[in-house]
C-alpha cells in the first residue's frame, strides 16, 4: 500500500503537504504542489511574481484552504478552518510589512491577542498582566539575542531591523514549531538584514523549523538549508544548498535548468 | 558647565541618545500636560472673575454643564481610537431622550424608564457597528451620518416633534440631583450627581482601555488593524462593541440630559457629535487611530467647559466662544504636529 | 519643545483674556437671555436694543445673551447657569425651549431673582409673559387678505414649527381668520422658519393648487422664499404673499410690489417691558400673567418705517 508507507514515511517531516491545488474561480494558483519542511531545517522557497509563493504560504498558514491536497503536520493529517488553527498547532506567520502596530510597546506587541491575564475580585476581574507581559517578553528577547533600549519602547520609535525581530520574537513567543516568513528582509536597510539572518539561524539552532520565501540569493545562501523553486503554480525544482549555486537558483525562477538530471530528480514525488 | 560634566558622564553614548530636560520631560508632558494647561486656564479665569470663580456653585456648575459632552466624548474617544468616527452620537443622544420621555407620559414604570435611554442607545450603536463592518460600509462616516439622520427622525416620529415634560425623581437623578454636604460660610454646598457619575465613568473607561484585554486590542487595532486580524482578533467583533458602547453613551448622556431638563425636547443634542469630537481631538487623541486617553479627554471636555464659563461669567458673545474652541482645535492638534516631529527626530 | 508648547498655549489664553477684559461687567446686572443672537436678526437685535437703551434710561446694567443659535437649548441653561452663580438681579428670557428650560427657571426662582419670559412663553407657572399675541397677529393678517379675495378663494398658509407656541399661534390665528370669513384652505403645510424650506414647500403647493390666490406664511423668511417660488412659476402677479414679523427684507419686498403685507411685532417693546416688569418685581409690584405688546399691519403705506 503505497499510501500507508508514504504516511509512515511523512513522520520525519515537521510540515508536509501533498498535492495542494488551489482555484480561485477560473484562476488556477497551484497546480499540485508538493512541500516539505524539517525540524530545526530552514527551507528557502523561490519563484517569480505569481509562482505561488504567497498562495502556499497562506495555505500553509490557514488563511486559504486547498482546493485539493493534504497537509500533514507532526505525522498527522491536519484541515485548518483559520489562522488560529494553525498557530495553535504552533505555526507562525511573520509578514513582509511588518504586521505589528506602531502605537503600542514592543511587549504588548509580542503578546497581541494572546495577552496574559491575571485575575481580580476572585476572578470576576480579568485585567491584562502588564507586569507579566514585560518580564516575558524581556526574558524571551534576551533568549533570541534581541536587543532593544527597553521592552516598553512603542515600535513607532523602532528601525525596520528591530521591527522584524520584533515580529519574528512575537511569532516564537508561544512555543512555534514552524515559522513562515514571507521577504523578512525586504524592506529593511543592508547593515540590519544580517541581524535578522542571523536571528533566522538561531531559530533553526532551537530546534523550529523555518520557511523563507525571499528574493535575496544572498539571504537564501546565508540561511537555508534547502531551496525550492515555484514556477507558473507546479513544484519546478529542489536541492539541497550545497548541491546548488546562486546561478541555477536563478535560472529556476526564469524556468530553465542546466540538465535534464535535475528534472528527473525532482519528479521523483 | 553642567552640560559639559553631562557628556563627559555619558561619553560613549551619542549625542542624539543624550536626554535633554526638554526630551526627558516629554513623556510627563505628553500625559499630564493637559492638567498643566487647565491649572493655567484656572488662574487666569480666577484673575478675571475672583469673586465667582472659584465659587463653590460657579466649580459645580462646570461639572453639570460637562457631564453631557462628558458622557459622548468618551464614547467618541473609544471609536476615535479605531481610527473611526460616529457622527450619529448627537442624535442618538435625542433618540435615547425622548423614548424615555415617551415612555414616561405613557406611563411606564420608572424603572424602565430609567433604562430605555441608554438601551435604545446601545441597540443604535449595535446597528452603527454592525452596519460598518457587516455592510463593509467604505467608512464609518457613511454609516453614522445615516444613523445621524435616522435616529434624528425616528425621535421626531415617536414624539411627534413635541416636547414631553415632567420626569420621576428617579430617573431624574443622575442628571439633576444634588448631594447635600453642608454649609460653609452661608453657602450651601451641593455636590451635583452628574459630577460623579463622570468620575465613575471615567474610572471605568480608564481601566477598561488601560488594563483590560478588549480595552488593549482597541489601542492595536486603532494603530494598526491587519496587526490585529493577523494575531487573531476579531476585528469585526471588537469595532461593534465599540459603536455599541459609543451609542450606550450617546443614550446614557440622553438620560443625563433628560434628568437636566426634565423633558424630552426635540432639538436635544443638535450639534453636540461636533462638541464630542472637539474635545476628544483637543484632549490629544490622533484622528488616525490609536493614540490618546482616557485623562486627555476629560481635560478637552474640562477645557471647553471653562471656555464656555468663562465667557458667560464675563458676558462675551457665545461667537467668541465659538472662535476660541475652533482656535483651540488648531492649535492642539498643531502642537501634536510638532511633538510627534520631535518624536521621530528621537 | 516643552517652552514652546506653554508658550502657544499663553498665546492662546491671552486672546481669551483681551477679549474678556474688554467686556467684563460689573456682577448686580439685570440679564436678558434671547433664543438668538442679536447680530444676523433684526428681531433680536431689536429686542436688545430695546433692553439695552431701557436699561440706560432707568440706570440699570443690562446684560444681553443668547445661545449661538435658536436650537442650541443646553448653551442657553448653561448660560442662566453661570450668570446665577455670578449673581444677578433679574432674569428676562426667551426660551429656546420652555419646558427644557423649566428647572433652570426653578433654580432662578429659588435664588430670590425676578423673573419674566419674553416673545416666548415658558411653562413654569406664575411667571409673567412679555410677547406679541401671536393669534390675534395672524388674524390681522388674515383679515387684511379676507378684504382682498373674494370669498370660496384658494388660499395656503405656511406653518412654522407649529410644536412651539409660536408656531402653533400664528397657524391657529390664520386658520381661524381665513376659514371665517368664507376662503378655502388647500395647504397647510410646514416651513421650519426658514427661507430655503418655505420655498420648496410653496413650490409643491403651487403645483398641486395651481389656482391658489394668497398664502399666509408664519414668518417673512417662508414668505420671502414662497415669493421666491411664486416668481419662477411667473405667478406672483396672481398670488398675494403675507408675513409675520415685518423684518426689513419683507419691507422692502413690500415696497416693491412682491410681498402684499406683514404683520410687525414689537420686539424693542418686549426687551423694554421686559426690564421695566423686572424693576417692577423687585420693588414687590404684582405683574399681570400676559402682557401684549401688539401687532401691526404693514403694509405699502406703512412699510418704509420697518426698512
Amino acid at each position: 500500500m503505497t499510501q500507508a508507507q508514504e504516511e509512515a514515511g511523512s513522520g520525519n517531516y515537521l510540515l508536509e503537504a501533498r498535492g495542494i491545488t488551489k482555484h480561485f474561480g477560473a484562476v488556477t494558483a497551484l497546480r499540485g504542489v508538493d512541500f516539505h519542511v524539517g525540524r530545526g531545517e530552514v527551507l528557502g522557497v523561490v519563484g517569480d511574481n505569481g509562482a505561488g509563493k504567497s498562495t502556499l504560504m497562506k495555505i500553509l498558514s490557514g488563511l486559504f484552504a486547498p482546493s485539493r491536497g493534504a497537509l500533514i503536520f507532526d505525522g498527522r493529517p491536519i484541515r485548518f478552518q483559520s489562522p488560529h488553527d494553525a498557530r495553535d498547532l504552533g505555526i507562525e506567520m511573520v509578514y513582509q510589512d511588518l504586521a505589528l502596530a506602531e502605537n503600542i510597546n514592543i511587549a504588548e506587541n509580542i503578546f497581541l491577542g494572546r495577552e496574559p491575564v491575571r485575575r481580580l475580585l476572585g476572578g470576576w476581574l480579568p485585567l491584562v498582566d502588564h507586569k507579566a507581559g514585560r518580564d516575558h517578553a524581556r526574558q524571551h528577547l534576551d533568549n533570541l539575542h534581541i536587543h532593544v533600549k527597553s521592552v516598553e519602547q512603542r515600535v513607532g520609535e523602532l528601525s525596520g531591523g528591530q521591527r522584524q525581530a520584533v515580529a519574528i520574537a512575537r511569532a516564537t513567543a508561544f512555543d512555534a514549531k514552524l515559522v513562515i516568513m514571507d521577504e523578512p528582509t525586504a524592506a529593511l536597510a543592508i547593515k540590519e538584514v544580517g541581524k535578522v539572518l542571523d536571528l533566522i539561524k538561531g531559530l533553526k539552532d532551537r530546534g523550529i523549523g523555518v520557511v523563507l520565501i525571499s528574493h535575496r540569493m544572498d539571504d537564501i545562501f546565508y540561511v537555508c538549508d534547502r531551496v525550492m523553486a515555484l514556477f507558473h503554480g507546479a513544484n519546478f525544482a529542489e536541492a539541497a544548498l550545497c548541491d546548488t549555486s546562486r546561478s541555477e537558483v536563478i535560472g529556476w525562477i526564469m524556468g530553465t535548468k542546466e540538465g535534464q538530471g535535475e528534472l528527473a530528480h525532482d519528479r521523483v514525488h | 558647565m553642567t552640560v559639559s560634566t553631562d557628556r563627559s558622564r555619558t561619553g560613549n553614548r551619542t549625542e542624539a541618545e543624550a536626554p535633554g530636560l526638554g526630551i526627558r520631560l516629554l513623556p510627563i508632558l505628553d500625559r499630564y500636560g493637559i492638567l498643566l494647561v487647565i491649572l493655567v486656564m484656572g488662574l487666569v479665569l480666577y484673575a478675571l472673575q475672583p469673586d465667582v470663580f472659584f465659587s463653590w456653585r460657579n466649580i459645580t456648575n462646570i461639572f453639570k454643564q460637562t457631564a453631557v459632552n462628558s458622557m459622548l466624548a468618551i464614547g467618541m474617544f473609544l471609536v476615535i481610537l479605531t481610527a473611526g468616527i460616529d457622527l450619529s452620537v448627537g442624535s442618538v443622544l435625542a433618540l435615547g431622550m425622548m423614548s424615555l420621555a415617551v415612555a414616561n407620559a405613557a406611563g411606564w414604570a420608572w424603572p424602565i424608564v430609567l433604562l430605555l435611554g441608554p438601551a435604545v442607545g446601545l441597540a443604535t450603536g449595535f446597528v452603527n457597528g454592525v452596519g460598518i463592518t457587516k455592510l463593509r460600509m467604505p467608512h464609518p462616516f457613511i454609516m453614522t451620518l445615516g444613523m445621524l439622520f435616522m435616529a434624528r427622525g425616528l425621535a421626531n416620529l415617536i414624539s411627534g416633534g413635541v416636547p414631553y415634560t415632567g420626569l420621576p425623581d428617579a430617573v431624574r437623578f443622575l442628571g439633576s440631583a444634588q448631594i447635600e454636604l453642608g454649609e460653609l460660610d452661608g453657602t450651601r454646598l451641593n455636590l451635583p450627581v452628574g459630577l460623579i457619575v463622570t468620575i465613575v465613568v471615567y474610572l471605568i473607561f480608564w481601566v477598561f482601555l488601560e488594563h483590560s484585554v478588549l480595552g488593549r486590542r482597541i489601542y492595536a487595532i486603532g494603530g494598526n488593524p491587519q496587526a490585529a486580524r493577523v494575531s487573531g482578533i476579531n476585528v469585526d467583533r471588537v469595532l461593534i462593541f465599540v459603536y455599541s458602547l459609543c451609542g450606550l453613551m450617546a443614550g446614557f448622556a440622553g438620560l443625563m440630559m433628560a434628568g437636566r431638563t426634565n423633558s424630552g425636547f426635540p432639538n436635544a443634542g443638535i450639534g453636540a457629535e461636533l462638541e464630542a469630537i472637539a474635545a476628544v481631538i483637543i484632549g490629544g487623541a490622533s484622528f488616525f487611530g490609536g493614540r490618546g486617553t482616557v485623562l486627555g479627554v476629560f481635560g478637552g471636555v474640562i477645557i471647553m467647559g471653562l471656555i464656555s464659563n468663562t465667557l458667560n461669567l464675563n458676558n462675551v458673545s457665545v461667537f467668541w466662544q465659538q472662535i476660541l474652541i475652533g482656535l483651540i482645535i488648531v492649535v492642539a492638534v498643531f502642537l501634536d504636529v510638532v511633538r510627534r516631529g520631535i518624536g521621530t527626530r528621537r | 519643545m516643552n517652552t514652546r508648547k506653554l508658550s502657544l498655549t499663553l498665546a492662546v489664553l491671552s486672546i481669551s483674556t483681551t477679549v474678556l477684559a474688554a467686556t467684563a461687567a460689573s456682577a448686580q446686572s439685570i440679564l436678558v437671555d434671547m433664543k438668538g443672537p442679536g447680530a444676523g436678526n433684526p428681531f433680536w437685535a431689536a429686542v436688545e436694543r430695546g433692553a439695552l437703551e431701557k436699561g440706560k434710561e432707568l440706570g440699570i446694567d443690562t446684560v444681553v445673551l443668547a445661545p449661538p443659535t435658536e436650537s442650541d437649548v443646553a448653551a442657553q441653561i448653561t448660560q442662566i447657569e453661570d450668570q446665577l452663580a455670578r449673581g444677578i438681579k433679574g432674569l428676562a428670557l426667551a426660551p429656546t425651549d420652555p419646558n427644557a428650560l423649566a428647572p433652570v427657571v426653578e433654580e432662578a426662582i429659588a435664588d430670590g431673582v425676578p423673573v419674566v419670559f419674553i416673545d416666548t412663553q415658558g411653562s413654569n407657572e406664575g411667571v409673567t409673559y412679555i410677547g406679541t399675541d401671536n393669534v390675534a397677529g395672524a388674524a390681522l393678517a388674515a383679515k387684511f387678505i379676507c378684504e382682498q379675495l373674494p370669498s370660496g378663494s384658494e388660499v395656503a398658509i405656511l406653518t412654522g414649527i407649529v410644536t412651539q407656541s409660536t408656531g402653533k399661534a400664528r397657524a391657529d390665528g390664520a386658520r381661524s381668520g381665513l376659514s371665517g370669513c368664507g376662503l378655502k384652505i388647500v395647504a397647510e403645510q410646514s416651513g421650519e422658519w426658514d427661507r430655503a424650506k418655505g420655498l420648496s414647500v410653496m413650490e409643491n403647493v403651487i403645483t398641486g393648487n395651481p389656482g391658489i390666490k394668497a398664502v399666509f406664511a408664519s414668518n417673512d423668511n417662508m414668505a420671502l422664499g414662497a415669493v421666491e417660488a411664486l416668481k419662477s412659476a411667473n405667478m406672483l402677479d396672481k398670488v398675494m404673499v403675507v408675513g409675520f414679523d415685518a423684518n426689513p427684507d419683507a419691507a422692502d419686498s413690500i415696497l416693491a410690489g412682491e410681498m402684499s403685507a406683514s404683520v410687525a411685532q414689537n420686539p424693542e417693546n418686549m426687551g423694554a417691558l421686559g426690564i421695566e416688569s423686572l424693576m417692577k418685581l423687585a420693588k414687590g409690584e404684582k405683574l399681570p400673567p400676559v402682557i401684549d405688546t401688539g401687532t401691526v399691519l404693514v403694509t405699502k403705506d406703512n412699510a418704509a418705517d420697518y426698512k
